[in-house]
């Protein structure tokens, strides 16, 4: 969706700090001068549920967790039972991750810190406005007979919705990902997130299936994850919670695999589990490089009481993580050959890459390369993390 | 991608063969959903001329172990490939479908 869509969207802003208003909307001004934002305001969950009983056009909420009356998280309980439909972002304390992961649990599509950063809301808003649209369309294809390839389009703007829009970096560490949507099939998702102590928590999915089910399948993955990856610090526990959760109820038999790997920039030390997802592999700056070792998992949502087994390691610096997906190693020529890992683990033998972004864009070429035109059978992802230095 | 089924006792065997991706996936659950019987009680699939399956196709699979849960039976498989072994070990899926070396081998294990 871009901002030049022509639709303005209605935001509930609600928060008890009386300063929140002027200052939302002077920060906000361009958008709303341009016709993209309009905003209400309300002072605690109260206030915001007449709020949205009255005005039935109010597309998103961003709301804070601590007020008067009714808090943030009662809110959301509230909201969820009102319109389902209805998109929240929470606003919370930096480093308040109890709240933040009961917040994702009880249905926030996002959240942003405190002191607010309005270019960061700016973004996030349009990524929750891109979201809502398209699940949306996803429910009223549900109700009329639309095209098969209208359905995967749906379904292909909801998982751009849910990708980063932007990547962490340090003076010890930097972190890029990208994925290429295949046209048909698809159902890869990464994400990055930051986590207490300056620890970043890395996540690469790939979803069984394609179409709106697996689009939604995507959606609920994400957001369990990145809720559990702020309230757990266990790469093991994170994936059991996720599982367990995924694993209810799930008649349709989709499943993700999905290998999240905790990073600590301060020592370079990685801690992972695997839910059946392909093994990175780390390239060392001498062109060397090594398989993640394995370690006991199942892809999510197959089997609840899974366990995860954690595996860890400590980055040199100038270490590369490299994390894809098998549309990377199971990307095809004409000849039906597969790129394979060993064309892989072959991309940097000349020479250590020298960025996150180099390292990425340098796979992509390789199996670009590879195929030379073949048509792309499956989505290709990949999320890189360098340890700096060396 | 071809399926051929055969029984034998209470057993069903089925061999599949070539590829099954997101392509041929509806296709793949078709035939295997309607070579089951209500009254088999172990199904063993014989992977030895499969080449390549996809997550589409593991799904198919998961699909049709949880219905043969249901009607208290099992599913195995057998004779798998290098590169198909390393599917179902990567994905954890050998933990819902065992795997055995030969279709013998999963037989003898159907009647322990």
């Amino acid at each position: 969706m871009s901002e030049s869509d022509g639709e303005t969207y209605k935001i509930l802003v609600v928060d008890d700090e009386p300063d929140v208003e002027p200052l939302m909307l002077q920060r906000m001004r361009r958008h709303i001068r341009s016709g993209r934002y309009s905003f209400v305001f309300a002072q605690n969950g109260v206030e915001a549920l007449e709020v949205l009983n009255s005005d039935p056009d109010v597309d998103m909420v961003v709301s804070d967790i601590n007020m008067p009356r009714m808090d943030g998280l009662t809110l959301l309980s509230q909201i969820a039972e009102l319109n389902p439909d209805l998109r929240a972002v929470i606003v919370s304390a930096y480093g308040d991750m109890k709240n933040i992961r009961t917040a994702m649990n009880r249905g926030a599509f996002d959240f942003v810190t405190k002191p607010l950063d309005f270019d960061d809301l700016q973004v996030t808003i349009e990524r929750t406005l891109e979201n809502m649209k398209a699940w949306k369309e996803a429910l009223s294809s549900r109700d009329k007979l639309v095209s098969l390839q209208r359905e995967l389009d749906v379904a292909s703007q909801m998982q751009q919705s849910i990708l980063p829009a932007q990547f962490p970096q340090g003076d010890n560490f930097e972190v890029y990902g990208n994925m290429e949507p295949a046209r048909n099939v698809g159902g890869d998702f990464f994400d990055v997130v930051l986590l207490d102590d300056g620890k970043i928590g890395l996540a690469i999915a790939d979803v069984s299936g394609k179409g709106v089910p697996a689009a939604l399948f995507m959606m609920s993955s994400r957001t369990l994850l990145k809720g559990s990856a702020i309230g757990l610090t266990e790469p093991g526990k994170v994936l059991r919670e996720v599982n367990n959760l995924l694993a209810e109820d799930n008649e349709s038999a989709m499943f993700v695999t999905v290998l999240y790997a905790v990073y600590n920039p301060a020592t370079g030390h990685l801690s992972y589990a695997n839910g059946g997802h392909n093994l990175p592999v780390i390239f060392h700056g001498d062109g060397s490089c090594t398989v993640l070792p394995y370690t006991e998992g199942l892809a999510l949502a197959v089997l609840s009481g899974v366990e995860f087994v954690e595996g860890e390691l400590t980055l040199a610096p100038g270490d590369t993580l490299v994390l894809y997906t098998d549309g990377v190693n199971e990307a095809m020529d004409a000849e039906n050959e597969e790129f394979g890992m060993g064309r892989l683990q072959a991309v940097f033998a000349g020479g250590a890459p020298q960025s996150a972004e180099a390292a990425n864009e340098a796979v992509f070429a390789a199996v670009r390369e590879f195929v030379s035109g073949a048509p792309q059978s499956d989505d290709i992802t990949c999320l890189t993390l360098r340890r700096r230095g060396a | 991608m071809d399926l051929k089924s055969t029984r034998e006792g209470s057993n069903l065997i089925v061999d599949v063969e070539g590829r099954v991706d997101g392509t041929n996936a509806m296709d793949f659950q078709t035939a295997l959903e309607g070579a089951i019987q209500p009254s088999d009680q172990g199904v063993v699939m014989d992977m030895g001329q499969l080449q390549y399956i996809s997550s589409a196709g593991l799904r198919v699979i998961l699909l049709v172990a949880k219905s043969l849960q249901k009607q208290n039976a099992k599913l195995l498989g057998c004779s798998l490939s290098e590169s198909v072994r390393e599917i179902f070990a990567i994905s954890g899926f050998d933990k819902i479908v065992p795997v055995h070396d030969s279709r013998a081998d999963a037989l003898k294990a159907l009647e322990d």
